[in-house]
């Protein structure tokens, strides 16, 4: 030993079990810190990977661009792509057509297909010759097309004729709307259809090189060019998912990103910080010793932060490896669920800013915690170490109020509060994982508004009259229900813009029909009435909007073809997921009242849910159907609603699971270490006769005490953090003014009180296993 | 009357070649109001010999009779509360509950039991110790000697059959641990209370009524009467 500090190894090993809970401490809080980071960065990427395949790879997108523009801005440096494109009859509302179905028309440079992933060539070649075009999957298989084939688009004044050099994928669109899709090189397109191409339909796609300052080019590029500001737009997606947005709203939503990251290092410094404090409290005699021995107050100090130090060689790596596996489960599960979306983000990828962050935070807070312990220990005087009064150094300063209360219950209360520092440090570190929940609460809320989710009436394919009439027959209903592919199919009938009169008011209104299925989703909308008179078909639903609002129990009159009738309102519904348009009310009724008001058997629409979404069987039922009516397949756009919902749900439900995960192992490492610390306390009040459930009593006093407290300060603190993080990230969006969290602040109490229930169970067994004469000493 | 019976009391720790035996069928009793002290060289087992008797450790064999009670019969709960109540320790170092003052600490035992305590009685003890006007005090505003005497007062305060002081003057400096001898001797003349003390300084035997010796295990009693100084 050349050294004093050379004794930090020795005296290690010996202490092993003494300064386990510490060391546990930092690999946990290491593991916590680079959780959330690396989580964050894979949140960033897989948005970002959603992002290019849903919007593209683009940055910023140009239109009405001079031959002049496009040349001076594809000769920029900060300019990676500049990929022309242009579309006709995208809405469908022009008259172009393959074999008589609507068909979208669009130009494009070779490398849309690298902006656009989605958009991806399963066969052939891009049409580099004129007169080449590529069409979608779902023509090739309908019209029976291979390469070389020719397809014939007819044009609202003639027809031509177009070479198919390959096939591209359906995008969801195509497949909703089931429209064709042929796509041609821009030299073509522009021969054949500019001017059936509108100004806005003309667009150039720029894709930045990397590290880019994409803000500042814009800004350039427009001052240069002079083009309006306005006439640029962002992928906005895309920029938020890089950090380059120049929007105000994603800036405000980095800015809580930005707060959480500060509390969540925040709450690793406190977890750690307690635990050190504790571990240099029980070893009170040591430091005692050695400046008994003659180390100077200084020397204490040093050897308190190499200590630390020294547990962060192992407690560090070990918590940066238990975080990476994790971040590495998570992206593998991403993987596993939407393989084709997340294919590009790497299973074994190692997130560099949870790795810094996680060693950042690890060593800064262990050294930055150690300050307090390190001047405690140091100022531990010689004469404790053989005065034995080792546990009365860090006494109270009162004594406990034993008049009112049962001695044990004064006792665990006087634990928590006797000292005010660490009543604060600890009800500070149970509060910040209420703070800390309730901001990352706010994602959900961010989530639920921001992204669109599946409905359980969702339909996968859907059979639509082609005139919005009901001529699809209640056979073909019958016919496809027997279907055991199909897990659901539920039909409406639509009779539009019946003239009606209301509360004596004469008004327009659209007449649909449920069945049980669609009734029974509707109940949760159900504001007032009863919906069981309307399923026996007694009455009507009436959607409530303005001007059609009405008490259940009126009437209201309904001419259809079949003359006059007057049908009694049973209920009224807060939303319907059918837009009549303004002044238009929606009426819904069961089926056999719509076919006794107007006559009609058939269904406007036929909704399906699948068992399992096998394209057989997609075909299976298109076949059924036949041509006379649209088939709009949902499948794909189901899929990426889905997509988006779940890689965000992930992340924001498993940040929310660290939070809560920080919680648990706060409160149980808290009471932990505060019993470890009162060992050789509850050892001697053993042997004077206190029972052990007496303790366990005072322990639970101690630990509701801190649990209280935190409950109480991260309410107070928490809730106002709520209410700001919500405003800016929320109503200032979507206008939804505030509302107090009471599910949130319910579930992380929730989860505290469990934990510090079971946080309690150890400290208890191990009392009770305890040998009071070797935890004393005598 | 015999308070205490101790009856073929074994302890072995560890198993084969490193088994030690640091009690050998150890066998004696103590008469109420008896002031005994065990003597014995570090390690001889009298330690051993004293977390036996008040129920802090379990022998290996025998028997520990406490007023007629067999201490091991019962279950650990019932054991706790006969500890409490009819036995008090004094240890080396003092082991007070740093967050009560010397009255509260004095009463601790009486207030485990959910007791209220006999203010008469506390009075009378603070007075024995000298306590009076540090009665509000901390532990850690006193001195090593004060504060074995409130370790001394809480033994007292339930009137307990038998006292059990381990080394209760090993931390203290020669004053203290005169006054601290002086006060068991009267709190045995005047409480009729059974003491048994452990010490290995044989100047502190003087004033005890009987002395016993352990070496490697087994118990010699020096024998001694009440009241009868041994030299």
């Amino acid at each position: 030993m050349k050294n004093y500090l050379n004794l930090i190894p020795i005296s290690a090993k010996i202490h092993r079990r003494q300064t386990r809970m510490t060391r546990w401490c930092i690999v946990i809080s290491v593991f916590l810190i680079s959780t959330i980071f690396g989580m964050a960065d894979m949140f960033l990427q897989s948005q970002k990977n959603l992002a290019i395949m849903t919007d593209g790879a683009w940055h910023v997108m140009f239109r009405e661009l001079t031959q002049e523009q496009t040349a001076l801005l594809a000769a920029r440096p900060e300019v990676k792509s500049l990929t022309r494109y242009a579309a006709a009859n995208y809405k469908l509302d022009m008259d172009y057509k393959v074999e008589g179905v609507q068909t979208v028309l669009c130009g494009f440079d070779e490398s849309f297909f690298e902006i656009y992933p989605q958009a991806r060539l399963s066969e052939g070649v891009f049409p580099a010759e004129n007169g080449e075009a590529l069409v979608t999957e779902s023509m090739r298989e309908r019209q029976g097309l291979s390469v070389g084939d020719e397809v014939v688009v007819t044009t609202p004044d003639s027809s031509l004729t177009f070479r198919v050099s390959g096939f591209v994928e359906d995008t969801s669109m195509m497949l909703k709307t089931d429209a064709y899709g042929v796509f041609m090189n821009t030299e073509t397109y522009l021969s054949c259809f500019r001017e059936a191409t509108l100004s806005e339909d003309f667009a150039y796609y720029v894709e930045f090189a990397p590290r880019c300052r994409i803000q500042k080019t814009i800004e350039d590029i427009c001052g240069q060019m002079h083009i309006p500001r306005d006439k640029a737009s962002e992928n906005a997606r895309l920029m938020g998912t890089m950090m380059q947005s120049g929007d105000q709203y994603i800036w405000m939503l980095y800015v809580i990103a930005l707060i959480l990251a500060v509390l969540v290092a925040a709450s690793g410094m406190m977890m750690i910080l307690g635990s050190m404090n504790s571990s240099v409290a029980q070893r009170t005699e040591f430091f005692g010793m050695m400046r008994c021995l003659g180390a100077t107050a200084k020397q204490v100090r040093c050897y308190v932060r190499m200590e630390a130090l020294f547990w962060c060689l192992k407690a560090v790596p070990m918590g940066l490896f238990a975080s990476i596996v994790t971040v590495w489960g998570l992206c593998r599960m991403l993987q596993a669920l939407t393989p084709t979306w997340f294919s590009e983000m790497p299973v074994f990828g190692i997130s560099l800013p949870g790795v810094f962050f996680g060693i950042l935070i690890g060593l800064l807070t262990v050294l930055a915690a150690s300050r307090t312990p390190a001047r405690k220990a140091s100022g531990v005087s010689p004469l404790t170490a053989v005065s034995g009064n080792a546990d009365t150094v860090f006494a109270a300063k009162r004594a406990a109020h034993t008049g009112r209360l049962h001695v044990e219950t004064a006792l665990g209360l006087h634990h928590a509060a006797g000292s005010r520092k660490n009543l604060i440090l600890l009800t500070s570190s149970f509060a910040f994982s209420i703070i800390l929940f309730l901001g990352f609460g706010i994602g959900v809320t961010f989530m639920k508004h921001a992204i669109v989710t599946l409905r359980p009436y969702t339909p996968d394919l859907s059979i639509v009259s082609s005139d919005n009439s009901c001529d699809i027959p209640d056979s073909l209903y019958r016919e496809l229900r027997e279907n055991a592919q199909i897990k659901r199919i539920f039909g409406r009938r639509f009779a539009y813009d019946l003239p009606a009169r209301m509360q004596g008011e004469e008004k327009t209104v659209m007449l649909l029909s449920y069945e049980d299925c669609q009734f029974g989703w509707a109940e949760d909308d159900l504001r007032r009435g009863d919906m069981e008179s309307v399923r026996d078909g007694e009455g009507v639903l009436l959607v409530e909007k303005a001007g059609f609002e009405t008490k259940p129990g009126s009437e209201i009159e309904l001419e259809t073809k079949k003359g006059k009738h007057h049908v009694k309102i049973a209920g009224t519904l807060g939303y319907a997921p059918f837009d009549s348009g303004e002044n238009v009310g929606t009426v819904i009724c069961s089926e056999d009242l719509f076919r006794e008001l107007t006559g009609e058997t058939g269904y406007t629409v036929l909704d399906i849910q699948l068992q399992e979404q096998s394209d057989d069987v997609a075909e299976e039922i298109r076949s059924a159907a036949g041509d006379a009516y649209r088939f709009s397949d949902s499948r794909k756009s189901n899929r990426e609603t889905r997509t988006v919902y779940f890689s965000f749900a992930l992340f924001v439900y498993g940040f929310l699971a660290v939070v809560a995960l920080i919680a648990v192992f706060n409160i149980i490492n808290s009471i932990g270490m505060s019993v470890s610390a009162r060992m050789r306390q509850y050892g001697a009040m053993r042997a004077i006769g206190i029972s052990v459930r007496q303790l366990r009593n005072m322990i639970a006093a101690e630990t509701f005490t801190y649990l209280a407290g935190g409950l109480a300060e991260g309410l107070l603190l928490g809730l106002p953090l709520h209410y700001y993080l919500y405003r800016q990230a929320i109503t200032a969006r979507w206008g939804d003014a505030w509302r107090a969290p009471v599910m949130e602040c319910a579930v992380i109490a929730a989860v505290m009180i469990i934990s510090a229930v079971a946080a309690m169970t150890g400290p208890v067994r191990r009392i009770r296993e305890m040998s009071v004469v070797e935890t004393i000493g005598l | 009357m015999d308070i205490m019976e101790v009856s073929d009391l074994c302890k072995t720790y560890g198993k084969g070649e490193a088994k030690v035996e640091a009690l050998k069928h150890v066998t004696f009793t103590l008469r109420k109001g008896e002031f005994a002290a065990v003597i014995g060289e570090s390690g001889s087992g009298k330690s051993t010999l004293l977390n036996c008797i008040g129920a802090l450790d379990e022998p290996t064999g025998g028997k520990v009779l406490i007023d007629g009670q067999d201490l091991f019969a019962m279950t650990e709960e019932k054991r706790t509360i006969f500890r409490r109540r009819n036995i008090g320790f004094i240890f080396q170092s003092f082991h007070l509950i740093p967050e009560l003052n010397v009255e509260q600490n004095i009463i601790f035992p009486l207030l485990l039991d959910y007791r209220k305590p006999d203010a008469g009685r506390v009075e009378e003890i603070l007075e024995v110790l000298g306590l009076q006007e540090r009665r509000s005090h901390l532990p850690g505003q006193l001195s090593g000697g004060q504060q074995q005497r409130v370790a001394i007062g809480r033994a007292l305060i339930t009137r307990p059959k038998l006292i059990l002081a381990d080394e209760p003057t090993g931390n203290l400096d020669r004053k203290n641990s005169q006054d601290v001898m002086e006060l068991l001797t009267k709190a045995s003349g005047q409480f009729q209370q059974t003491i048994l003390m452990i010490t290995h300084n044989p100047n502190l035997i003087t004033s005890v009524d009987r002395v016993m010796q352990v070496s490697d295990g087994i118990l010699t009693d020096f024998g001694g009467n009440d009241n009868e100084k041994l030299s």
